[in-house]
C-alpha cells in the first residue's frame, strides 16, 4: 500500500486502536525523563482507563481542532511515538505540533526529525495551515536542534519560565511559515 | 451596545436564542413560499421543539460549525430573519450561506442585502475566509438580485434541477472571492 503523504524515510504515520494508544502512553508515562522533556505539567501518572478516555475526547474533536497520529518505524514496524496538531486556530491558520518520541532506543536516530517533516507537509498541504507553532524547554537541546533541521526558527523566549530539577530554565518559542516550508521544499 | 463588525445600515446580526428563534422559523415555516423560497426538500411543518432540537445540535456540532445569526432591524429591534455559514470546511478556507426572511412584509425591503453585507464582513475579515459560496433558485430573482449587490457572482447552473409547480427550475450557484469583497471594501477596522 502507497500512503507516501504519511509516509517518511524512517517513519510512517498511523492510526491506531484506542486501547493500544491508552497501552503504549501509560507505558511510555512512567519514564520520568520522557514526561520532562515532554510538556511542561508535573510529571503524572495516568491508567489505561484514564488514558483511553483523554483518547477519545481527542478524537471527538478531531480534524476541527485537533489532528493526532501514532508513530511507527518503517523498519519492522514498531510503535515508536506520537505526533499531532493541536489547538488549531483555523480562521488564522495556526497550530501547535506536539511530538513525543516514546520508545528511548529511538532517541538520536533523527526519527524525530522526520515524523516532524512528514507532519508539517501535512500541516501545509492537507490542511493548508499558514504557520506552525511549537515550546521546547531549554534543557533538550536535542529538540531544539531536531526542530531547526525541520525549518523551525526560535521565536521567542519565556524566561523561566520552567522549575525543575532545583533551578528554573527558560521555555523556547518556535515556529515556522507556509512561506519558509514551501522555500525549503524547492 | 454598538457593535459595528455586525451591524449595517438597516439590520444587525444577533446571537441566536434556540428558543425564540425556534418559534420563528416554526412559524414563518407554515407559509410555503417562505420553504419554497429557502430549501429544496419537499415541504414540511416542524414543530417549535423539534426546531429548538435541531439548532441546539448544529450550534454545537465542533466538526462543522454553523455560524449563526438571528437578524433584527436597527428601527425596532424586531427580529426579521436569519443567516448563517453552514459547513465552514476550514482546510479550504470555504463556507456555504443561507439566509432567510420571516415575514412577507420584510421582503424587499433591503434587508437581506444588508444583513448579507455583513455577513460577508464577519467571513472575510473574522474568519478570514477565501470564498463563499450559495444557492438559489431560477424562481427566486429578488434573491438573485439581493446577491449580486452583495458581489456575488453566478458560477454555475444545476440545470433543471428542480421541479416545481409542475415545471423543472435551474438550481444556480453563486460565489463570492475574498479579493472580488476586498476590492469592494476597502475598509480596514484596525486603525
Amino acid at each position: 500500500m502507497n500512503n507516501e503523504l504519511l509516509t517518511g524515510d524512517l517513519v510512517r504515520l498511523t492510526a491506531e486502536d484506542p486501547q493500544i494508544i491508552a497501552e503504549t502512553f501509560s507505558r511510555w508515562g512512567r519514564d520520568s525523563e520522557y514526561t520532562r522533556l515532554l510538556d511542561n505539567d508535573p510529571a503524572r501518572l495516568s491508567s489505561i482507563t484514564k488514558t483511553k478516555e483523554w483518547i477519545k475526547k481527542v478524537a471527538e474533536k478531531e480534524q476541527i481542532l485537533e489532528t493526532f497520529f501514532l508513530v511507527r518505524s518503517l523498519e519492522g514496524n514498531p510503535l515508536i511515538g506520537f505526533v499531532g496538531l493541536f489547538g488549531i486556530q483555523w480562521n488564522y491558520g495556526d497550530a501547535w505540533v506536539g511530538i513525543g518520541i516514546g520508545d528511548r532506543q529511538y532517541w538520536g536516530k533523527g526519527y524525530g526529525t522526520d515524523t516532524m517533516r512528514v507532519i508539517l507537509r501535512y500541516a501545509f498541504t492537507e490542511m493548508n495551515l499558514q504557520r506552525i507553532t511549537l515550546g521546547v524547554f531549554e534543557y533538550n537541546p536535542r529538540a531544539i536542534r531536531s526542530y531547526e533541521k525541520a525549518g523551525f526558527k526560535v521565536e521567542g523566549i519565556l524566561r523561566q519560565y520552567l522549575h525543575r530539577e532545583g533551578r528554573y530554565w527558560d521555555e523556547i518559542m518556535m515556529g515556522i511559515l507556509r512561506e519558509e516550508w514551501m522555500e525549503n521544499e524547492k | 451596545m454598538k457593535n459595528d463588525l455586525l451591524t449595517g445600515s438597516l439590520v444587525y446580526l444577533a446571537a441566536v436564542d434556540p428558543q425564540t428563534m425556534a418559534e420563528a422559523l416554526s412559524r414563518w415555516g407554515r407559509d410555503s413560499e417562505y420553504w419554497r423560497l429557502l430549501a429544496s426538500d419537499p415541504a414540511r411543518l416542524h414543530s417549535a421543539k423539534a426546531t429548538r432540537e435541531w439548532l441546539e445540535k448544529e450550534m454545537d456540532n465542533k466538526r462543522s460549525p454553523f455560524y449563526m445569526f438571528s437578524i433584527r432591524t436597527l428601527e425596532d429591534d424586531s427580529l426579521v430573519g436569519e443567516i448563517g455559514l453552514d459547513g465552514v470546511v476550514w482546510s479550504h478556507s470555504e463556507s456555504f450561506v443561507g439566509i432567510s426572511l420571516g415575514e412577507r412584509r420584510n421582503w424587499g425591503k433591503g434587508y437581506g442585502t444588508d444583513a448579507m453585507r455583513i455577513l460577508l464582513r464577519y467571513a472575510f475579515t473574522e474568519l478570514n475566509l477565501q470564498r463563499v459560496s450559495l444557492t438559489v433558485f431560477e424562481y427566486n430573482p429578488r434573491a438573485i438580485r439581493s446577491y449580486e449587490k452583495a458581489g456575488f457572482k453566478v458560477e454555475g447552473r444545476v440545470r433543471q434541477f428542480l421541479n416545481r409547480d409542475g415545471q423543472r427550475w435551474d438550481m444556480i450557484f453563486m460565489g463570492i472571492l475574498r479579493n472580488e469583497w476586498l476590492n469592494r471594501n476597502q475598509t480596514s477596522t484596525i486603525a
